[in-house]
């Protein structure tokens, strides 16, 4: 592979006058399963090989993939994509330049305990059947339960015309799960979700049966659950709901293109934007985590990034051209689905960091508030306006957690609700995801519990 | 480069049917795609970036003692890598378990006719061609305020094909051609920048209007600007096409998939012939739209396309299939097979979800909305409850009505309920649908939203 990049990457510099080239290449193999109450839909393996060639010709990108790996080919795309440089070109006003970055030369290589690769697809199809098995038997009103499980493994490769060559080897284990409740007209439903890096050992820890009644206890809690009040109330945020929020209402604003493009961080480095307690990273080199990896996609090292330090912005995540714009260092979080799209700039995992409180000091102050245990989904705009929907969460009545609350979401403008929280536990918990931007990128988020003065409850109520 | 003809791709699947049936398997189907695409990109005021993608690949279902397996590849050049595809479809259908429910792979039926699916102009279309065409969205953008800055968008032409053969004697080919601009954009006074506003056109012809894209992504903007606070109340709502799209898509539209049927996940089960929305609300799921992005002569499986009445006024009529979960009713598929490329099996999908237009202009609608909202666009809608229709969401650009004319921008507002609730409290719809991914609507007028402001 390292010969036939390095071919095409010269062709690039000295037959069609790039400025800069890069050639990905990926050998990778997938198992998917989709599996609805106990019945496997499909079992399902594929082959995905390809290649993306990207340039810059006259300050402009250029970018071309196809789904082949011999030279000739990709020699043709590269040619294809100066072709496409060059005519994007034409009307640029400010020509794109990137950021230094060593040059790498590297090898990846992953010895995982249960390699999914050498796992047999009838192991796995048991792995869901006993989860699935869990969740149906958890009680009869549990009326559905979805499972889509996916595992990735190969390598992929990476040269650029500035001396680095990495090959690096993929290994991902996914596994989402939902259950639907049903009693009288009351419907319900919940969802969860496994992923790691490491191997398919992660099922040892969270094994079918304490994933299953996770899912399943949550649908059927549901049922009893009445609407929140709207209006503004203080709230508790547990871990996997301050991920949620730290990853969409802050994280993608810190994401260098958008910041560029006016979000409310723009102009905002150096200066206070939330209450001390505050400190947020992105850490792309923590073992194992769904969001971790050695290289991005421009060959630039992973790292810990610092976002926010004591209510300070300390930094934003930047690829090359993002880190030239605005003189900063590449923080590596430029990252591409796979060979059919290009790089972006992606968080990894997203963290809040602990502090010293309890649960119970955090709920203790509140007359009444809610609480907000576990995310559905979550939205921001470049205003810093967000809505993050949760499946779980409580009234908070004279500092004890109350009657359960059905389909509330949290909303708010992100820098003033960051100057609201006024206290921040020390217990600390990571969640895997799939974040979309345009692209899916496999991320975990996650955080302590916070309390926060008030934020906008919207509910049905 | 080497691109696969028509005839390839038929005749790629079907000899991997007859291998797959060779080979051991009860049935096969094979689904060849390919897909050719060019776009340009628009970044921060310029166009920055081209890119040419070429997309290519084969899926094989094999069904052995009622199991099924499926494998698939982009390595199709290669003989060996096609024989090995087959092969994994039939090993994972043997290590996975019979279901008694599979009734087999569809029958051949005769396809209909579809019009305006395919320009051949756009197929011939070159990167500096869409330069040009993000040049003038660009540039009509620029030109209708200062303070607008064009963020995000682009062009893009693309030209996907693709070919279904399976052992009960189908063998079809199909291809389209679809181009598309966008713009996003946010206003910027000094004091405050707006939520993102967006506009774009997508058409199956050589039929769309850069300028008109570029003017309207940045009147929206500008109109975003100087937003208030509004109280917490019930109010009349117009949705736009945009909100609309988003509050459906993960809802309702979902809700009438004989899939989630089935599998009790839906609100509407059991209420096929029942008033579950306003007599002003009338639906059709429609495979053979004149023009529609989703217009196909045939699904994923290889089955006809067709238009399905989904809502009479009000009154539910029909869910939507595919071949599984028609024949698990003992009825036929209603041409409802999506697949994610070459990459997944088939699942239930709406085609082109046609909302029904009316006689009202939007300024009558306006007009009737007095003292109301009009909502563009919703954030957070994928975190509705699919299994109920609740939706918690903020509304953002969205502007006040006041005395039945738009008066000024809204900030920091949100907007909940049930979506069956809003679907039964439709007063009226507009005469200006248009086409937003599988949604084909106007806008519609709602009675009593909750609204939660200040």
């Amino acid at each position: 592979m390292k010969d036939i990049l390095g071919k095409v990457v010269n062709f690039a510099t000295q037959k069609r006058e790039a400025e800069y080239v890069e050639a990905r290449a990926q050998r990778l193999f997938k198992t998917m399963l989709t599996v609805k109450e106990g019945r496997v839909e499909a079992a399902k393996q594929g082959i995905e090989n390809g290649a993306a060639l990207r340039v810059l010709v006259k300050g402009a990108w250029g970018f071309a993939s196809v789904g082949a790996l011999g030279a000739e080919t990709l020699t043709e795309a590269v040619s294809d994509a100066c072709k496409m440089a060059k005519a994007a070109s034409s009307r640029l006003k400010a020509p794109i330049k990137l950021v230094e970055a060593k040059a790498v030369q590297d090898k990846v290589v992953l010895k995982p305990r249960k390699d999914p690769s050498k796992v047999p697809v009838e192991d796995k199809i048991n792995t869901t059947s006993s989860l699935s098995n869990t969740v149906l038997g958890y009680d009869n009103r549990v009326k559905s339960c979805t499972i889509d499980y996916l595992d990735v493994t190969g390598t992929t490769f990476f040269m650029n015309n500035e001396g680095t060559y990495i090959e690096q080897d993929n290994l991902y284990v996914w596994l989402g799960v939902s259950a639907t409740a049903l009693q009288a007209d009351v419907l319900t439903s919940s969802r969860d979700a496994v992923g790691s890096t490491a191997g398919y050992e992660v099922f040892d820890v969270e094994t079918p049966e304490i994933v299953g009644e996770r899912v399943a206890k949550r649908a059927v809690d549901q049922l009893r659950a009445k609407p929140p009040k709207g209006g503004t109330f203080p709230a508790v945020l547990a871990p996997n709901v301050v991920g949620t929020f730290v990853h969409e209402a802050f994280g993608h604003l810190a994401e260098a293109d958008f910041t560029l493009s006016g979000s409310i961080l723009a102009g905002k480095l150096g200066k206070r934007i939330a209450s001390n307690l505050v400190t947020f990273y992105d850490d792309g080199t923590i073992d194992g985590a769904f969001g971790s990896f050695k290289y991005d996609d421009e060959g630039v090292p992973s790292q810990r990034t610092l976002l926010v330090k004591d209510g300070v912005v300390t930094g934003l995540m930047h690829n090359r051209e993002t880190a030239h714009k605005l003189a900063a260092k590449p923080t590596g979080n430029a990252r591409a689905k796979d060979f059919r799209v290009e790089p972006l700039i992606r968080m990894r995992n997203t963290i809040m960091e602990p502090k010293d409180r309890s649960f119970e000091e955090l709920v203790e102050g509140v007359k009444f508030g809610y609480y907000f245990k576990r995310f559905r989904g979550g939205e921001a705009n470049l205003d810093g306006t967000f809505q993050v929907g949760t499946q779980e969460a409580y009234e908070i009545v004279q500092g004890e957690i109350g009657e359960p609350v059905r389909n509330a979401s949290v909303s708010g403008n992100t820098l003033e609700t960051l100057l609201k929280v006024d206290a921040v536990g020390k217990d600390f918990e990571l969640w895997p995801g799939i974040c979309g931007k345009g692209q899916s990128a496999f991320v975990c988020d996650g955080g302590p519990h916070i309390r926060v003065k008030e934020v906008l409850v919207g509910g049905s109520a | 480069m080497a691109v696969l003809k028509p005839e390839e791709m038929l005749s790629l699947a079907e000899d991997v049917v007859s291998s797959a049936v060779k080979k051991g398997a009860d049935e096969a189907e094979a689904y060849t795609y390919q897909g050719l695409t060019t776009t340009v990109g628009i970044e921060r005021g310029q166009v920055a970036r081209s890119s040419r993608i070429i997309d290519c690949g084969l899926g094989v279902r094999a069904i052995v003692n009622k199991a099924v397996g499926f494998s698939y590849t982009n390595v199709l050049e290669d003989k060996v890598a096609v024989e090995e595809t087959i092969l994994r479809a039939i090993s994972s259908a043997r290590a996975s378990k019979p279901d008694e429910n599979w009734l087999g792979l569809p029958p051949k039926k005769p396809l209909g006719s579809v019009e305006d699916t395919y320009d051949s102009k756009i197929v011939e279309l070159h990167a500096e061609d869409l330069v040009k065409v993000a040049s003038v969205m660009l540039e009509a953008a620029e030109q209708t305020d200062k303070r607008v800055l064009p963020i995000d968008g682009g062009a893009g032409a693309s030209y996907p094909s693709n070919a279904v053969a399976n052992s009960n004697g189908i063998s079809v080919f199909d291809h389209g051609t679809i181009i598309e601009c966008s713009l996003a954009t946010v206003a910027n006074d000094g004091k405050n920048v707006t939520p993102v506003c967006f506009e774009f056109n997508a058409e199956r012809r050589y039929d769309i209007d850069p300028e008109w894209v570029g003017k309207e992504a940045a009147k929206l903007a500008v109109s975003a600007l100087k937003a208030k606070k509004v109280e917490t109340k019930g109010s009349k709502v117009i949705f736009t096409q945009f909100a609309l799209q988003q509050l459906l898509y993960y809802t309702f539209i979902n809700a009438v998939k004989a899939d989630y049927v089935q599998r009790n996940q839906s609100a509407l089960k059991g209420k096929i012939g029942q008033r579950i929305a306003s007599e002003a609300v009338t639906i059709y799921d429609d495979g053979l739209l004149k023009g529609g992005i989703h217009t196909g002569k045939f699904d994923a499986e290889g089955v006809p396309q067709q238009k399905t009445l989904i809502m009479e006024k009000g009154i539910l009529r029909n869910y939507i299939y595919d071949n599984y979960t028609a024949k698990k009713e003992g009825l036929e598929s209603t041409g409802n097979a999506a697949r994610a490329g070459y990459l997944s099996t088939p699942a239930v999908e709406a085609t082109n979800f046609h909302i029904m237009p009316g006689s009202r202009s939007p300024e009558k609608l306006v007009n009737e909305a007095e003292d109301g909202l009009i909502v563009y666009f919703v954030q957070g809608a994928h975190s509705s409850n699919l299994a109920s229709g609740d939706f918690s969401v903020v509304a953002a650009p969205s502007w006040k009505i006041e005395k039945g004319e738009v008066t000024h921008a809204t900030k920091g507002m949100m907007v909940t309920g049930n979506i069956y609730q809003v679907l039964a409290n439709v007063s009226a719809v507009a005469d200006n649908e248009r086409k937003i991914g599988q949604l084909v609507a106007p806008w519609v007028l709602v009675e009593n939203v909750k609204v939660i402001g200040k």
